[in-house]
C-alpha cells in the first residue's frame, strides 16, 4: 500500500527556486559578459543556466550493480544527460526519452559520447527490476538511480532545480507530478544546459552535438 | 405529379445521406508507445475530426484484456513547472474542427496493462460521444 507524503507541500522553497531558476535564465539570455567566460554557449537552443549549476556532489546507488554509488558528471569527453522520472508516467516520461534516444542516436558516431541517468521520483513503485528494465528500453547502456532515502533524493533534486510531488487520491491512485527538465552535465559535474518538456529530438541532437564537437 | 414529387423527394434525401455520411465524426492515426519494460500505463494518442454537427467525447472503454482501465486525461504544468495530469470530463468535438490528442496534451490513459505493448501490435478502444454514440478504434502500438 502506497503511503502519503508526511512532508507538507513546500511552496516557499520552490518559489524561491523557480524565482532563482528564472532569474539565471534571464541573466544568461542578456549577460554577454558572462556568457563570453566560455564562448561556447550563446547559440545552444536550450536553457543555460549561469554559472553552470554544480551537480557534481551529488552521488545516488544505482538500481542495479547492488546499488552502487553513481555521482551524476560525465566521463571525460562525455556528456550525461540526467532526468527526473517515474516508469508508471504514460506520458511526459517516455515522450521524453523517446526524443532523447531519437536525438542521441542521430549523432552517430558521437553517440556514443553522451550517457543516460534517470533518477526515479517515485522509488515506492518504481522498485529496482522495473527501473532499471524501463531505463535500458530506451538506453541499453543507461543508468537507472534509485534511493529510499527521501532526504538525500530531495537534495539530488535541489541540486539540479528538479522539483516532484507525490499524492495519494481518495481512492488509492497515487498521483506524480515533476518537472520535465534534461540536464546535460558536463565532466566537471556541471549543468551544461537543460531542455524543457516538448524539445524535439532535432533540438536536443543540435545541442549535443555542438557541446560534444566543442571538446564538451 | 405526386409521383414526380416523390421522386424528387427521394432524390433529396438521398443527397441529404451521402452528404452527412462524408462529414461524420471520425478518428484517425491512434496510436500507444510500445511499453518500456514493466511499465503499466499506457497513452493512447489520436486525431479526432468533428462531423457536421459539435459533439462530445465523454468517456472512453477499454476491454480488460489489454488495460484495467481507460481515462482520458490531460497532462498540464502549473506555475511551479510542475506537470501533472489531470482527469478530462469531457472534450469538446468541434463541429468540421479537429482535436488532436498528442504527446503533453489530451491522452487516454490505460492502465493497468494487462500485457505489455509491444511495437506492430494492435488493439482496440471504444470512445463514447454524446451524439456519435460508441466508436470503436484500432490503436496500432509504436516505437516513437
Amino acid at each position: 500500500m502506497p503511503t502519503a507524503p508526511e512532508q507538507p507541500i513546500m511552496h516557499c522553497r520552490r518559489l524561491v527556486l523557480w524565482t532563482l531558476a528564472s532569474a539565471m535564465v534571464l541573466v544568461s539570455c542578456g549577460g554577454d559578459n558572462s556568457v563570453a567566460l566560455d564562448g561556447d554557449s550563446p547559440s545552444l537552443a536550450g536553457i543555460v543556466r549561469q554559472p553552470y549549476p554544480d551537480v557534481s556532489g551529488v552521488v545516488l546507488p544505482e538500481a542495479a550493480d547492488d546499488g552502487k554509488q553513481f555521482a551524476t558528471k560525465a566521463e571525460s569527453g562525455h556528456l550525461l544527460v540526467v532526468y527526473f522520472g517515474y516508469t508508471a508516467c504514460p506520458d511526459v516520461c517516455p515522450t521524453t526519452m523517446s526524443f532523447l534516444r531519437r536525438a542521441v542516436r542521430d549523432l552517430g558516431d558521437d553517440a556514443s559520447m553522451i550517457d543516460v541517468a534517470m533518477i526515479t521520483v517515485d522509488p515506492e513503485r518504481d522498485v529496482p527490476d522495473r527501473l532499471t528494465a524501463y531505463v535500458e528500453n530506451f538506453f541499453a547502456d543507461g543508468y537507472a538511480l534509485r534511493t529510499e532515502d527521501a532526504a538525500a533524493l530531495q537534495a539530488a533534486a535541489d541540486a539540479f532545480g528538479a522539483d516532484y510531488e507525490i499524492t495519494v487520491d481518495e481512492g488509492g491512485l497515487v498521483e506524480v507530478a515533476h518537472t520535465g527538465f534534461l540536464y546535460a552535465v558536463d565532466p566537471e559535474g556541471r549543468i551544461r544546459v537543460q531542455w524543457p518538456f516538448g524539445t524535439t529530438a532535432e533540438t536536443m541532437n543540435e545541442d549535443l552535438a555542438q557541446l560534444i564537437q566543442g571538446g564538451v | 405529379m405526386t409521383m414526380r414529387r416523390l421522386a424528387m423527394l427521394f432524390a433529396m434525401a438521398m443527397v441529404v445521406a451521402s452528404c452527412s455520411s462524408s462529414s461524420e465524426l471520425d478518428v484517425e492515426d491512434a496510436w500507444a508507445r510500445n511499453s518500456a519494460g514493466m511499465a503499466d500505463a499506457g497513452a493512447v494518442y489520436m486525431t479526432i475530426n468533428g462531423g457536421e454537427e459539435a459533439d462530445r467525447l465523454t468517456g472512453v472503454t477499454i476491454g480488460s484484456n489489454i488495460a484495467g482501465m481507460a481515462r482520458v486525461h490531460e497532462t498540464a504544468m502549473d506555475d511551479d513547472g510542475l506537470m501533472s495530469m489531470q482527469e478530462v470530463p469531457q472534450i469538446d468535438i468541434p463541429a468540421n474542427g479537429e482535436v488532436n490528442l498528442e504527446p503533453g496534451g489530451f491522452h487516454v490513459m490505460i492502465m493497468p496493462l494487462a500485457d505489455r505493448l509491444t511495437a506492430g501490435d494492435e488493439f482496440t478502444i471504444t470512445l463514447n460521444f454524446e451524439q456519435a454514440g460508441p466508436v470503436e478504434v484500432t490503436v496500432e502500438v509504436r516505437e516513437e
